[in-house]
């Protein structure tokens, strides 16, 4: 299962290259490239990672994504520790998944699935995140008569889940410390996390009218470091 | 066997509407799910359907798991399957093909700079949803700070296993409401 992978990726490499090297954002060498972070020369490496290890690394995180803490364990195991990801492939997943309909965590794992493996690797992802909550939650309910509205039982599960919570909060300062840490981006950060969770104010109109805004300000911001992109 | 299929397929209508209308993520739908499964199809009762809701939200992974337990009260593990499959399809079908469109502009530079500027809104949304569960699980300061607290250990020591924290945070919680 190793190797290149017939996935409907395998045979654009080339042409995804080129286009990378017409754009103004890859001058040349693999070093700028890496440095630039999410670079297509990283990229395609990364193809080689094999399916099992896609299914085995979900299956655990899926186990493990306890009080919506999935996006917060991807970042932990995925970019962290396997750096099968960079961080700004990861943050522009988290926001790709969160926008479209469907749960967060199962469409950034389809989309970090497609990333390394393309259709394959969606797939496994996908199956590996799924198949562990699936038997717990069945076996949950086979016990359930037994645990039933128990407090103890009740505040054991909340307890974890608030730490769970402190996982994603501790990603989320994880992130914003090691992106831009400008005056307008750490403005975004608060803004989002104020209308969305404060206000309560519905996720996609706030991520449709915030997006132009980042994504402008970080074009001026590459602008004045000499158009890096 | 011929009522089964029925069964099968009514899950998978019911369903599969609701992956591609949950804006927001799962939690967006778990309103219409009730409705379906109880109003509807009548495949749980009320009371039934708010220890099922209980149980998806004990359990790890997507709050959406719910309909995958309709699915299994109603037809067993084939009955399962086809519920989670309904709600988790189309919606990934979906997100695989816009992330597909969208690498194909890799390396172009307002490609970099929409990725850039996703980033601090993807660090604002993840603080969001961190804040949205503690709302939900309604446990006043106690789980405000255990959260808080948590955060903190991770940063301080990125190594620490935050398996052990929720173990440690989950007895904490269960000790207090034995002899609190």
């Amino acid at each position: 299962m190793s190797g290149k992978a017939p996935t409907p990726h395998g045979n654009v490499p080339c042409a995804r290259r080129a286009r990378g090297h017409s754009g103004a954002a890859a001058p040349g060498s693999r070093a700028a490239v890496r440095a630039a972070r999410g670079g297509e020369g990283a990229a395609e490496e990364r193809r080689a990672v094999p399916l099992a290890a896609i299914f085995v690394a979900f299956l655990r995180l899926g186990l493990m994504s306890f009080g919506g803490a999935t996006e917060g364990w991807v970042y932990r195991d995925i970019v962290e520790r396997r750096r099968w990801l960079d961080d700004r492939e990861f943050t522009a997943g988290v926001a790709l998944s969160r926008v479209m309909p469907g749960s967060g965590g199962v469409n950034l794992t389809v989309h970090v699935g497609r990333l390394l493996r393309g259709g394959a690797g969606a797939l496994f992802a996908a199956s590996g995140l799924l198949l562990g909550p699936l038997l717990v939650i069945i076996a949950l309910a086979m016990l359930y008569a037994r645990i039933a509205g128990h407090p103890v039982v009740h505040a054991v599960l909340a307890g974890a889940a608030a730490a769970a919570v402190g996982l994603t909060l501790a990603t989320a300062v994880k992130l914003a410390w090691r992106g831009e840490r400008s005056v307008g981006a750490v403005a975004v950060i608060l803004a989002t996390a104020l209308a969305v969770g404060v206000l309560r104010w519905p996720m996609v109109p706030v991520i449709l009218g915030l997006a132009p805004v980042s994504i402008g300000l970080a074009r001026l911001r590459a602008k004045r470091r000499g158009g890096d992109g | 066997m011929a009522e089964e299929g029925h069964a099968l397929a009514a899950l998978a209508l019911a369903f599969a509407p609701l992956s591609l209308l949950s804006f927001g993520g799962g939690g967006a739908v778990v309103a219409e799910i009730a409705h379906q499964a109880v109003t509807v199809h009548g495949w749980t009762r009320p009371d039934e359907f708010a220890d099922l809701f209980a149980i998806s939200r004990a359990a790890p992974g997507p709050g959406t798991m719910l309909s995958a337990l309709i699915g299994w009260r109603v037809a067993g593990w084939a009955g399962a399957l086809i519920a989670a499959a309904a709600l988790y399809l189309p919606s990934s079908l979906l997100v695989y093909a816009i992330g597909r469109l969208w690498g194909r502009w890799r390396g172009s530079a307002w490609h970099a700079a929409v990725e850039r500027g996703l980033a601090p809104l993807a660090a604002g949304l993840i603080l969001s949803g961190g804040i949205a569960i503690l709302r939900i699980a309604a446990g006043g300061p106690a789980l405000w700070a255990a959260a808080a607290v948590s955060a903190a250990l991770l940063l301080r020591w990125p190594r620490l296993n935050p398996l052990a924290l929720f173990v440690v945070s989950g007895a904490l919680f269960g000790l207090a409401a034995q002899w609190g």
